[in-house]
């Protein structure tokens, strides 16, 4: 059973200078206890894409059209109070930048208790100190970390401790937004096995958000590729890794190092993101693209995923140019 | 911590003693003095001037006398006001004292809790057409010249529409029978507001400990109520019935004093909370906290607003001194005779040892503000108190 499904997402934020399409026809699902990647440069829109899902966009930031089917109810059309419910007991987050997701100047045990009492307002005092312990020695903290302050702990024991606040309603489903990008390559490895082990225990479904392409290899099931608010390649991630089809796909995977085989010289793509101002539906990769097609030289293709093998989907422009 | 405190506190002794000397030799250094009047009297003798400096010790050296003054000062004798002789400058002080402390206590209070209030509000709501008018007023209010301010205000309320009295801080015919003093009726307020304030925050405090909120805010109402009720039969009763209706008197001359210093002093609060609090709401917790689904008034005021908190706090402090103090203007436009006057009245007599007392009074209450800002600080703010250690 699907818990999620994102259906023809369209996101926008209003600016002076227009309106900035950051979510473009997004589409995907995502069944219980399975685990999504969302992998993409910066300013693709995944971040967009998480925050909508709980909408908590910005507030120049509009959901123009689609829906976002959550455990059968649609987001979208939530009330504030309805949304407050379904925020954390239903969909957690761990945000990017652990650091700062702390209030500075109330104690972590607190800031927990504040969820879990917004959400189970009967719980009393001692139950919610053991749920607090429990959730502790999940992501493997000490019991005492609860009566610190946030900056009394070092980078990884506050992301830990995030990991365990978004746990603390018993969500059923994390999106987890670049949780080990402020972290040293040892403490995101703890991080990323204490997820890991979160999820299996729990059975969560996770949303895990990166541009480190090899995490998202390690973490998930399936994942997307997003490029300037668009899926340009979406599948099972052992197909996507193995035959990637988009351009693009291909480039970041070449993009970055392997520790195993010859070595290679690694390439980079030229150019930055387009921008996402007043644009039409083009294939906005074709700016960029090491061989594009006249169609995408003229514009005159659409940007719409097709079906390329089971469970693969890619963008149609690049289904024949490869 | 407490290694904290007491560095803190050796520093203020030590400041404290150097703010005594340098008041006094600054005081000294005034050309003239008090008794220079007594040579242009052609009916006494120049003996009588030279007897009187020298009843004073004002013919001793400077030194001499800064040392036998710190000597007498911590001995508690402030020696006697030159110019009305028999009393002493403790029993001037003690006479307006209550009256300053009474108005300024109120207006200090009213004013930053309207001004923290309301900048919060405004902060929340940036952007809407209410904020962008009350940001305009408050930078009207700001940047009014006060005493025009003060005098608009005095003839609008009190002489246009006479809802209010001009000027002084009772109606003296009311008092012409009156067993009490004036001064009495002041600190029975004075200790009332005292005792009520403690009893709500004890409620406060206690109450914390209660996990769910609804029933924590019914608690909190219910204590606010059992004050409420208290405080109607404590003046309905016995000794306190008779005081009434002197205490209504001076509350309603209170009226008009206070509502103008807020309204003038409210507004740097407001503006300042509105900076702070907009920078603060930038943060990423804020945005942890709506994940979280907490309420949007919950998140103002126990994340932003508690952050905000810190600089709001530091300008309360050096405000507060004005409790003791007062303000000249205020206490000259509205005719109230507190500590405001008395300072003034004696620096320009040269009333020497009423000067000296009022300020060191000042000092001393200046510095123990500055010493709890020191210690709330740390409370307010974690990090501070391991920068603090030391």
């Amino acid at each position: 059973m699907n818990i999620l499904e994102v259906k023809n997402l369209n996101m926008s934020y209003e600016t002076l200078e227009g309106s900035v399409a950051a979510v473009k026809d997004v589409t995907f699902s995502l069944k219980e206890g399975e685990s999504f990647g969302i992998v993409g440069e910066s300013g693709c829109g995944k971040t967009s894409v998480a925050m909508s899902l709980l909408q908590l966009q910005a507030d120049n930031g509009k959901i123009t059209s689609g829906e976002i089917i959550f455990d059968g109810k649609d987001i979208v059309k939530l009330n504030e109070k309805e949304l407050r419910d379904v925020r954390w007991s239903g969909i957690s987050i761990v945000f990017q930048g652990a650091m700062n997701s702390w209030n500075p100047v109330v104690k972590i045990g607190e800031q927990i208790r504040e969820a879990i009492r917004e959400h189970y307002p009967d719980k009393t005092k001692e139950e919610n100190t053991d749920k607090i312990d429990e959730l502790f020695n999940i992501v493997g903290l000490d019991s005492s970390i609860a009566d610190r302050y946030p900056h009394e702990l070092s980078g990884g024991m506050k992301q830990r401790a995030v990991i365990a606040l978004a746990l603390s309603c018993d969500p059923k489903l994390i999106i987890a937004d670049e949780p080990t990008t402020a972290l040293d390559v040892v403490i995101q490895d703890q991080i990323l096995n204490e997820i890991r082990k979160v999820q299996n225990i729990l059975g969560l479904s996770l949303i895990y958000i990166s541009h480190d392409i090899a995490v998202i290899a390690e973490m998930t099931d399936n994942m997307a590729v997003m490029y300037a608010g668009s899926i340009v390649e979406m599948g099972n991630t052992k197909n996507v890794f193995a035959n990637p089809q988009h351009a693009y796909t291909k480039m970041l995977l070449e993009s970055t190092p392997s520790i195993i085989g010859p070595k290679k010289k690694l390439r980079s793509l030229d150019g930055e993101p387009p921008s996402l101002i007043n644009n039409d539906n083009c294939c906005l990769f074709s700016y960029r693209c090491p061989s594009p097609t006249d169609m995408c030289k003229n514009r005159s293709i659409e940007m719409k995923l097709i079906k390329f093998d089971d469970n693969h989907y890619v963008d149609q422009c690049c289904m024949d140019c490869g | 911590m407490y290694k904290y405190v007491f560095r803190r506190i050796y520093q203020l002794i030590i400041v404290f003693f150097l703010f005594l000397v340098t008041s006094y030799v600054l005081f000294d250094s005034i050309p003239g003095n008090a008794f220079q009047s007594l040579l242009l009297n052609p009916e006494l003798p120049r003996e009588a001037y030279d007897l009187v400096i020298q009843l004073y010790g004002l013919d001793k050296p400077l030194y001499e006398r800064v040392i036998l003054y710190i000597q007498n000062f911590f001995r508690g004798d402030f020696g006697y006001s030159y110019v009305h002789y028999p009393r002493t400058p403790i029993e001037l002080i003690a006479e307006r004292l209550p009256r300053t402390l009474m108005l300024f206590a109120m207006v200090n209070i009213v004013a930053f809790y309207t001004g923290f209030l309301i900048g919060k509000i405004l902060a929340w709501r940036r952007g809407s057409k209410s904020e962008t008018w009350i940001t305009v007023t408050s930078v009207f209010s700001y940047t009014v010249f006060y005493p025009w301010f003060a005098l608009m205000m005095l003839w609008f309320f009190g002489y246009k529409l006479d809802w209010l009295p001009i000027g002084k801080f009772l109606y003296p015919e009311k008092w012409y029978d009156s067993p009490y003093d004036s001064d009495v009726i002041f600190v029975s307020m004075i200790k009332f507001i005292a005792v009520a304030s403690i009893l709500q925050m004890l409620a406060f405090v206690y109450t914390r400990n209660i996990e769910s909120i609804s029933a924590r805010r019914n608690v909190r109402f219910t204590s606010f109520m059992i004050i409420i009720i208290g405080s109607f039969a404590y003046w309905n009763t016995g000794e306190m019935l008779n005081q009434k209706i002197y205490a209504m008197d001076i509350a309603y001359h209170m009226i008009l004093p206070v509502f103008t210093v807020t309204v003038v002093a409210f507004a740097g609060t407001a503006l300042l909370t509105r900076t702070t609090m907009m920078e603060v709401m930038k943060d990423d917790f804020i945005l942890t906290a709506r994940a979280k689904g907490i309420s949007q008034k919950r998140i103002r005021d126990r994340h932003a607003a508690r952050n905000a908190l810190l600089p709001v706090v530091t300008s309360f402090i050096f405000t507060i001194v004005t409790i003791i103090d007062g303000s000249v203007l205020t206490e000259t436009i509205f005719s109230w005779p507190g500590m405001g006057q008395l300072i003034l009245d004696s620096v320009l007599r040269e009333d020497i040892p009423v000067a000296m007392a009022s300020f060191s009074f000042i000092g001393v209450f200046a510095l123990i503000a500055h010493f709890i800002a020191d210690i709330s600080y740390a409370y307010l703010d974690p990090r501070i108190r391991i920068q603090s250690q030391g």
